[in-house]
């Protein structure tokens, strides 16, 4: 059996885009599922294991890829999925005590009055979800999504709440949900890496949110930015053209292959290596980039347009990169924090947003896509049902920071269409039904990637790390 | 007491188990040795199989039964069974468990997900019959300095090192490498000591010396280089999370590079380890405390701090003493015992309520600013105070008397009487100090929450009351002043919700006083003083934009109190705003006055004025015509001259410290349930794990004690996990691989007698790292060529038994620091505040805010990495791709990742570019002017080494055609060679960069041979 070292080193080694590309998920997928890879992590000290060991049936993933749309800042659920009746009727009033109870609040204070839907609700699709009319376009595809109305979180604070969710802990250090997903079955692109983050604008955790945490850095998410180069330094320097550029690979190649016949330290390969997918990552960063040959169809479909920074431009980069063998895409969306004008707020960003998914969701399908292919969105936690409204800040008709009750929605990748999962209390303030805790649904989304939440495992200062830390039960109704 | 738990030939049996796990079939056909060791053999079966349910973990453990203590494991179970009978197997309920074939009774039970292979059970069954001696984890029992090895062949040890080496490679049948050739070794030790490269004058100035003492005398020459502290605090800074934000969402900059250049002063000037660790967790306890001391607490000041709006304070200021516990656990006990902050450790013999204990050594203090007192400072300080002086004198003479008096009558005609007021109780809802000053005014210290409700009892002693009056002062110990408490944003300033009061009669019965018709001196727009008595907590009164001055309101009653004397006034200050804005400084007085409104007067002038003008000492006489000239219309263009002098008044650099709460104000720290700060439960007193020695006497149990006694002599951890972390930083991998986790789930070291060696040597040697690193760079073992020879690869290629020297990629910041050494641009200046070298536009726009990064010019563009200014949510870009940490954690070890981005960014980088430029600009100018010359010039800046032959001949090959291609385009040729690249040789220039931009990107480049 191999070290945990050993076995690093050839993730590291082939990890990326790599040599071995499949290859690679093979390798960790056999021995999450096989073997045990607790045994394989507990390096030196362990005793081989034994080959005869009854070894448990492998599930085959349903989910090949992952698109994960976070939008940050967390969109009210109460106005756009999660429709409450008594909070029309009550608007204006304040909250009972007895609900409240002791939660914590960011700004408003525990007797803070009810606010009514912003918006109109109606029916769509077959399965009959009810929608704000804030979201035309996902209401177009209602019966591809599975929508989780009763989602729930620890954290009521942005950064925390973003981590929480990204990495199953409030602090940073810890891998997130891309890395672990990398970690354990690789990458299938020779071109790109396995992890791409579309970030739009800033985001409140910063690089944590997509760092590796103590895993190693080449689980990282790989930034691909909208605003000079995609990847940083992915273009050569001023005046290197591409044959100076392959030229001078060329030359480090020959002269590190010789340093490798002298020193014969397997390393200086891997940098061979490494320097040759950088020559590729390279070359295909500004085709990948390059939307405008997409066709006029396919633009107006997203609502996309060559050159400009945008969410439907991201959306469509997504489908791009997963069409090219990326594992993970994350695209956040920072821009649902509507401590006030809450109403405002969400027709800004509605529409800014519903279009290019539904879009995402329409495109996958068409392309054979959406069945392989995991679609996950939501923010980092929910909205009050009171109304935010402090006037020493200048804020009125908006909404505070929920970590009881949000909604989110699953589409693709082996997820039922048309599942409308849980149910709030009266006011939307508690989960009432079947409620779906973040580390419930991290244990669904590594399940549908074919991955036990519970023995994705690696060894940190002593203890065998998960994504979903000690709790996690895989929410079978979506499935 | 036992001369040593693990026998030498222990140790052999058990590299052959160690080595077998790294499946290495020609070490691993050796037997297992036939004595059972404990720690080695049976520990690790019981800790990885068995401790989940019977191990230190009292709330999961099952039938009463647990295996981390050695008379707890013999004694009869729940079930009267014992489960080890010492010498009859055939009695152990362990192993017919263990052999059992029945499911239901098979341990480990089935659905544990564990299971033990055959030969772990033979081992179990074996040491139950050889009597389950169950001896201390090897790591609990103090170092013993072992017996020098006796070895076979004399002429290769140097020193003490190389016999444990060898005697172990020799047991293996292997034998050292030769010596590395001098051009390799020199650069070797440059980058290990100093971090930066030999310039080749002094690598061929060694490599020409033949006398015996020359190496020694060239290490001697690099441990006295400044440049030796600036390698070291790098990686010391790793494990001191060492940032200049603050972490999480808003991520602001923090000033604590003072912090980071102390360490690199104190190694430098090799401070003793155990000194060097006393000031860092207690420099404020110390009895010779000073600025340098108390700088070095910034260690445990490097945790993150949230400032987001709506978060509870209390909770991240937890959390922070939690990472300060693990932290401290890590970096000097090598124990994992964060693991035990939500239960019993698992595996270690760690409590809950321990962890607590620990925790409570460091939960006890405040976390001031400090100011760095800088002499270039004080002086144009006192140079600017000296003219304000000035002006103020000039000023007094320009007073107008006539104007002076006609102002005095007439300001006196509305002055009112006030009596201020000494609280005889006081309390801040959220753990604020809150101190009675002698001018009966109270000063905030210590926490600093979002939200504080103050109550202040006042004893009345005025027959009749109609107005209390609430000042806010400005006070040094303030931001920007005060007079509140808010660090960010409106830096001084508070939001007070609600003011109230009411009278206490006996029983402490409340009677509400109700408020009217409040008034204030100043308040910030949308603000007032009558919206704190407006029963809405959301609106109130802000100063921002006059922080540093005093305010005031004044709250008439609604009904005068009558008979009011010896009545109990409580008055209540409610801040529930974000951001920490409260008070920090206020004072309440009481008045008479038929119709009390708030003076835009300071309280002293207003008091003077209520004296009549003949009845006037001639000190009130002076305060009033000082007041006075600071408001007079006629001097307005010299007041704001000197308003703006005050302006430019410079400010000292400040620091994060601790200091240590007074005993009234101590903490109390609870166990949390779960390790959730939401769940307090019983209060627990600092202590030290059982397991390790006690604290020393019966001193104060402050952080004071807990750092003495990590230092002190019976700790068996600490000596051995500082230099195990050494020879990891020199031959790339601990003697103990888990250089964090010397804990029962660890790795055993490789070599454990040579480990327990250096840590003798080290505290005999006074814990000087200088020594220790000069004892490790001078042994034979690392003079060792580095080439992987065969068949040592297969048999080694982890190099564990370092039959050849170390290899390995250099770190992130010294990759960039070789650059700029090698092409001539490195700036040499030791510490300061940190700095903006090039990053790629926008690498900040994907954190919160799009934080500016204002790029350096001059030389700062060119300091060391670790001068980088590093944010921990958008760390400098290059350096996280070559494996830095973010600052957000303690980090014990760092990868060594060999990546695509790694090339990117050495073969487009602007600083990598940059430094391709600077080369080319530099070999144009040397003295070699063929071609060949300078492809070997450029070689040598950059690997030290002569190149070969054809190496020269492929680089001069590519300069030629370099640059022709350069020669047909002039446009690109220019774009190459860059900035300020000569526009006569711009083709020459280019070309060269071009060759530069090749060496740096060599696999030897990043690598130490």
């Amino acid at each position: 059996m191999r070290s945990e070292e050993e076995h690093l080193r050839q993730i590291t080694r082939r990890h990326f885009y790599s040599q071995c590309g499949v290859g690679l998920g093979k390798i960790a997928l056999a021995s999450l599922l096989g073997g045990d890879l607790v045994a394989l992590a507990s390096a030196a000290t362990a005793t081989p294991p034994n080959p005869l060991l009854p070894k448990p049936a492998p599930f085959a993933p349903k989910a090949k890829r992952v698109i994960y749309l976070f939008m940050a800042g967390a969109p009210s659920q109460l106005d756009l999925f999660d429709f409450k009746p008594a909070l029309v009727k009550h608007d204006g009033q304040p909250i009972p005590a007895d609900i409240v109870r002791d939660q914590r609040y960011a700004f408003i204070r525990r007797d803070a009055k009810l606010l009514a839907p912003r918006f109109k609700f109606a029916r769509h699709g077959q399965c009959g979800a009810e929608l704000s009319e804030m979201l035309p376009g996902l209401a177009s595809v209602a019966d591809e999504v599975a929508i989780i109305r009763a989602m729930h979180t620890d954290q009521f604070n942005h950064a925390p709440g973003q981590l929480f969710m990204n990495t199953g802990s409030s602090l940073p250090g810890r891998p997130c949900l891309g890395s672990w997903v990398s970690y354990g079955i690789g990458s299938e692109s020779e071109q790109l890496p396995a992890f791409v983050v579309l970030p739009s604008g800033s985001n409140s955790a910063g690089v944590a949110n997509w760092s590796s945490g103590f895993l190693p850095t080449t689980f990282a998410g790989v930034p691909l930015r909208s605003k000079g180069d995609p990847i940083l330094n992915v273009s050569s320097p001023p005046g290197v053209d591409n044959a100076t550029q392959r030229q001078t690979i060329d030359l480090i190649s020959r002269l590190n292959t010789r340093r490798l016949e002298i020193v014969s330290d397997p390393e200086i390969a891997t940098r061979i290596g490494a320097y040759e997918m950088a020559y590729r990552l390279q070359s295909s960063a500004p085709e990948l980039m390059n939307i405008g040959n997409e066709s006029k169809e396919t633009l107006e479909l997203y609502g996309a347009e060559p050159g400009k920074a945008s969410f439907a431009n991201n959306c469509l980069l997504a489908r791009r990169l997963v069409e090219r063998g990326v594992r993970f895409v994350n695209i956040y969306h920072e821009a649902w924090d509507h401590h006030s004008d809450v109403e405002g707020g969400l027709r800004t960003q509605c529409g800014l947003t519903d279009k290019p998914c539904a879009a995402l969701i329409k495109d996958l399908r068409q392309r054979g896509l959406l069945d392989d292919t995991l679609v996950v969105w939501g923010g980092e936690f929910g909205r009050t049902p009171m109304v935010e409204s402090n006037a020493s800040l200048g804020r009125k008709l908006g909404r505070d920071h929920h970590p009881q009750a949000f909604t989110m929605w699953l589409a693709g990748g082996g997820v039922k269409g048309g599942v409308s999962l849980g149910q709030t209390d009266e006011l939307g303030f508690h989960t009432a039904q079947d409620p779906v805790h973040v580390h419930d649904l991290q244990a669904t989304i590594l399940h549908l990637l074919g991955i036990d939440h519970k023995r994705l495992t690696y060894k940190f200062q002593g203890r065998d790390f998960r994504l979903t830390d000690v709790s996690g039960n895989v929410v079978s109704q979506l499935l | 007491m036992r001369p040593s738990l693990r026998p030498l030939i222990g140790c052999f049996t058990f590299a052959c188990l160690a080595i077998r796990g790294l499946a290495l079939p020609v070490l691993a056909a050796e037997p297992v040795g036939e004595t059972i060791d404990y720690n080695r053999d049976i520990r690790p079966i019981l800790s990885n199989n068995c401790y989940q349910c019977h191990g230190p973990d009292d709330k999961e453990r099952h039938a009463g039964l647990r295996f981390d203590l050695a008379d707890a494991a013999i004694r009869p179970a729940d079930s009267g069974k014992a489960a080890i009978v010492p010498g009859q197997p055939e009695k152990s309920e362990l192993v017919r468990r263990i052999l059992s074939t029945d499911e239901t009774e098979r341990m480990p039970p089935p659905d544990s997900n564990k299971k033990l292979n055959d030969e772990q059970k033979r081992l179990l069954e074996r040491w139950v019959a050889a009597g389950a001696a169950m001896p201390t984890h090897w790591s609990l029992v103090a170092p013993v300095r072992p017996e020098l090895p006796v070895v076979v062949d004399h002429s290769w040890a140097r020193n003490e090192i190389d016999l444990f080496i060898q005697q172990r490679l020799e047991r293996e049948g292997l034998t050292p490498s030769p010596e590395a050739d001098r051009l390799t070794l020199v650069r070797r030790v440059y980058l290990d000591l100093i971090g930066l490269p030999p310039t080749p004058q002094e690598a061929d100035d060694f490599a020409a010396d033949p006398r015996p003492e020359a190496y020694a005398e060239l290490v001697n020459r690099l441990l006295d280089s400044p440049h030796y502290g600036e390698r070291w605090a790098r990686r010391w800074l790793d494990l001191a999370r060492y940032s200049d934000t603050n972490g999480y969402e808003k991520d602001r900059a923090r000033s604590v590079w003072p912090y980071r250049d102390w360490v690199i002063r104190a190694l430098n000037a090799d401070m003793p380890f155990d000194r060097f660790t006393i000031e860092q967790l207690a420099g404020d306890l110390v009895d010779d405390a000073n600025v340098d001391s108390r700088t070095a607490t910034g260690f445990h000041r490097n945790t993150m701090l949230n400032e987001e709006g709506g978060i509870d304070v209390e909770e991240f200021r937890f959390y922070s003493i939690v990472d300060r516990t693990n932290t401290t656990g890590a970096v000097w006990l090598g124990l994992t015992i964060g693991c035990a902050q939500c239960h019993n450790h698992k595996f270690d013999p760690i409590t809950q309520r321990e962890y607590y204990q620990l925790f409570a050594f460091l939960n006890n203090a405040d976390e001031p600013q400090l100011a760095i007192p800088r002499p270039e400072i004080s002086v144009k300080h006192a140079a600017i105070v000296t003219q304000i002086d000035a002006l103020v004198d000039a000023r007094r003479a320009q007073l107008d008397e006539e104007k002076f008096t006609r102002w005095a009558r007439q300001s006196g005609k509305t002055a009112q009487s006030w009596t201020s007021v000494r609280p005889s109780a006081l309390k801040s809802s959220n753990h604020a100090t809150l101190t009675v000053l002698t001018d009966n005014s109270v000063l905030a210290s210590g926490d600093l929450p979002n939200q504080d409700t103050y109550t202040v009892d006042l004893i009345v002693d005025l027959p009749r009351v109609t107005a209390i009056r609430l000042e806010v002062l400005p006070d040094e110990s303030l931001p920007e002043g005060g007079p509140g408490r808010a660090p960010l944003y409106s830096e001084g300033d508070f939001m007070l919700g609600e003011f109230s009061a009411s009278t206490i009669c006996a029983g402490e019965t409340a009677t509400p006083l109700p408020l009217t018709n409040a008034t204030h001196s100043y308040a910030a727009e949308k603000t007032s003083a009558a919206a704190t008595i407006d029963d809405d907590l959301d609106t109130g009164w802000s100063i921002k934009g006059r922080a540093g001055e005093a305010h005031q309101a004044v709250f008439p009653l609604a009904k005068p109190l009558e008979a009011a004397q010896r009545t109990r006034l409580r008055v209540t200050l409610d801040h529930r705003f974000i951001h920490n804005m409260i008070i920090g400084r206020f004072r309440l007085s009481l008045s008479d006055a038929a119709t009390p409104v708030a003076s835009p007067l300071p309280a002293e002038v207003e008091a003077i004025l209520t004296v009549e003008p003949t009845q006037r000492t001639a000190e009130q006489q002076a305060t009033l015509k000082d007041h006075y000239l600071t408001i007079a219309p006629e001097l307005a263009e010299q007041n704001k001259q000197i308003a703006e002098l005050r302006k430019t008044l410079p400010k000292q650099p400040t620091t994060l410290v601790l200091a240590e709460r007074d005993a009234a104000h101590a903490r109390t720290t609870h166990r949390a349930h779960r390790g959730e700060f939401l769940s307090p439960r019983e209060p627990v007193e600092p202590g030290v794990p059982q397991v390790l020695p006690g604290l020393p006497g019966v001193a104060n149990s402050n952080r004071l004690a807990l750092a003495r006694w990590l230092v002190s002599p019976q700790n068996p951890l600490v000596a051995r996990v500082t230099m195990n972390r050494h020879w990891q930083h020199l031959f790339g991998r601990g003697l103990v691989r888990t250089s964090e986790d010397f804990g029962l789930r660890g790795e055993p070291p490789s070599h454990p007698e040579l480990l327990d060696y250096l840590a003798t040597e080290f505290v005999a040697r006074g814990w000087s790292l200088k020594q220790m690193h000069r004892l490790m760079v001078t042994s034979a073992t690392y003079r060792q060529a580095s080439l992987v020879r065969t068949p040592l690869g297969e048999r080694d290629p982890q190099n564990v038994l370092l039959a050849r020297g170390p290899r390995f990629r250099i770190e992130a910041e010294t990759v960039r620091d070789v650059a700029l050494s090698a092409s001539g641009l490195l700036s040499s200046t030791v510490g300061g505040p940190s700095v903006f070298p090039p990053q790629p536009a926008g690498v900040n726009d994907l954190a919160w805010g799009s934080a500016a990064w204002p790029t350096s010019q001059g030389p700062d563009r060119f300091r060391r990495g670790l001068y980088t200014y590093l944010k921990r949510t958008s760390p400098y870009a290059a350096f996280t791709t070559f494996d830095a940490p973010s600052g957000e954690n303690c980090a014990v070890r760092r990868e060594r990742s060999n990546t695509p981005l790694q090339a990117l960014t050495l073969l487009n980088d602007t600083v990598f570019v940059e430094a391709a430029q600077a080369l080319a600009r530099r070999v144009v100018q040397s003295d070699s002017s063929d071609p060949t010359g300078r492809v070997r010039q450029i070689f040598r800046w950059c690997l030290t080494r002569n190149p070969g032959d054809d190496e020269v001949r492929d680089l001069t090959q590519f300069y030629e055609d370099r640059r022709t291609q350069c020669q047909q385009n002039p446009v690109d040729a220019k774009a190459i060679a860059g900035e300020g690249a000569d526009p006569e040789r711009l083709t020459e220039l280019a070309a060269w960069t071009l060759v530069g931009r090749t060496i740096l990107n060599l696999d030897e480049f990043v690598t130490k041979e």
